[in-house]
Parts: C-alpha cells; sequence; structure tokens
C-alpha cells in the first residue's frame, strides 16, 4: 500500500510519519462525532500521534513495509482506540525514566509517558508479530 | 503547520500554528530554529499561542533548540502557552527547564 486506506472505524496507513495528519483527522472527527469535549479529543490525538510515531520507528528498525492499523470504537462513556504495527516490538520495562534529572533534556524517550499520563488505561501487546497497543479514556 | 518568523528588537520571534506531532511539520520547525541558530541568532522566542497542541516530537524540537541555543550562549524563551501545553510541560517535568512568559513583548523583554 502507499497510502492510508480508512474503513468505517479503521485507518490503516503505510509505515511512514507522512501520514500522520490524516490519522490525526480521522481520530478527531470519530471523537467529535462522539460529542467529545475538546480537550479530550487533544488528550487522545496527542496519544494517538504518540503511538504512531511509535510504530512507524519501530517498522523502520525490523526494515518492515507493512501496514500499521488504527482501530477506535466506543463503548458506553469510554473511547478504545488501538494502534497495531509489524515491527520488531520493544519492552517497555526498559525504557529509560524520562524524568529522571540525567534523561530531562533528551530529545527523545518520553512519548509512551505522555500516553501513560493522559489516558485512563495503557495496555501494551508485544508478539514476534509486533506490537499492539490499546489506549482507553473516558468521554465526557 | 504553518510558521511565521520575526525579528522585533533583535530577537527573533517564531509563530508556529497548528498541531506539531511529528512527521514534515515538526521537521519544518527544527530546520527554522536550526538555521535561525547557524545564522548567529542568540536571542529566539518561540510564541506558541496559535499551537493546538504538540506531543513528544514538539517537545524534543524545543529541547533540542533549548541546548544548542545555550552551548552557543544563545537563550530560548518561551511565549503565551496554551493550558495544554501548559499541562504536558509540567508532567514531563520540562516546566523547570523553559522560561516561559505571558506575552511575547514580556518574553523579549526578559532578554535585556
Amino acid at each position: 500500500m502507499d497510502k492510508p486506506v480508512i474503513t468505517e472505524n479503521r485507518i490503516t496507513i503505510p509505515p511512514s510519519l507522512e501520514f500522520l495528519s490524516e490519522v490525526d483527522s480521522f481520530i478527531e472527527g470519530i471523537l467529535r462525532s462522539y460529542d467529545t469535549d475538546e480537550s479530550t479529543v487533544a488528550d487522545i490525538a496527542i496519544s494517538v500521534s504518540e503511538l504512531v510515531n511509535n510504530a512507524v520507528t519501530h517498522g523502520q528498525k525490523a526494515a518492515s513495509d507493512k501496514a500499521i492499523v488504527i482501530e477506535i470504537k466506543s463503548v458506553k462513556d469510554k473511547v478504545i482506540i488501538t494502534v497495531s504495527d509489524h515491527g520488531g516490538g520493544f519492552d517497555p520495562d526498559q525504557l529509560d525514566d524520562p524524568l529522571a534529572d540525567e534523561n530531562l533534556l533528551k530529545e527523545v524517550g518520553r512519548g509512551l509517558f505522555i500516553v501513560k499520563s493522559l489516558m485512563d488505561d495503557v495496555d501494551i501487546n508485544v508478539s514476534a508479530q509486533g506490537t499492539a497497543i490499546t489506549i482507553t479514556k473516558t468521554i465526557k | 503547520m504553518r510558521l511565521a518568523d520575526r525579528e522585533q528588537d533583535g530577537v527573533i520571534v517564531l509563530e508556529p500554528k497548528g498541531k506539531i506531532m511529528g512527521g514534515p511539520d515538526a521537521t519544518l520547525l527544527h530546520d527554522k530554529l536550526h538555521e535561525i541558530i547557524e545564522a548567529g541568532k542568540k536571542k529566539v522566542v518561540i510564541d506558541l499561542s496559535k499551537v493546538d497542541w504538540m506531543n513528544s516530537t514538539g517537545l524534543g524540537i524545543l529541547i533540542s533548540s533549548y541546548s544548542t541555543l545555550r552551548k552557543s550562549d544563545g537563550e530560548l524563551k518561551l511565549a503565551n502557552v496554551t493550558e495544554k501545553i501548559q499541562s504536558l510541560l509540567t508532567i514531563t517535568k520540562l516546566v523547570t527547564v523553559f522560561d516561559a512568559h505571558d506575552s511575547v513583548e514580556e518574553a523579549i523583554s526578559s532578554f535585556k
């Protein structure tokens, strides 16, 4: 694939940061259709952009050209979004603490920390096939 | 994201607009900041009033600019930090790093 494909509640993109804004437009459009308040829309949009950034990076490290899939659904008052890639994965327990003094001025390494701070729940599933991260947020 | 820049009282003022999330938009801001630094400008203000939000890529660009300017005896200041970005600076403890002001004029005056 060389461009994003949108189905009802899913956008599939090639592993390139070039498509971040398409993902953002898709996610924000659906969130607004759920009458989500703007602050929560921003929190979720920031989190999804972090996960897609990570997925693209994992894909590049693994030299994978396989697609990244972003799925969104609402269950009662919650939004659940899963970002799946086919990259090499990572060990979430091995990530540096971005709040440590020695890491404070590092330019990278705080994406997942931000996601965990903004979302109600973050579930990370790393397998040989890739990584799937599911975020959950209560919408108002 | 769109990016405007101007010079006021010897200070470069950058005015990004939109979202700073990575990819081509983030490259634009990163390259502009480093072009300014390489041109020998040492005083830079980033006016964040028109930035809807940024993610860790945007924060990384601010850190890169802050560090590069400091190495050349320059200084980066932020102005009009929105509530959403302030919240990110707080949870990442970067609020302790950046010098933020309520207006561009106040940020410019703080260089003197």
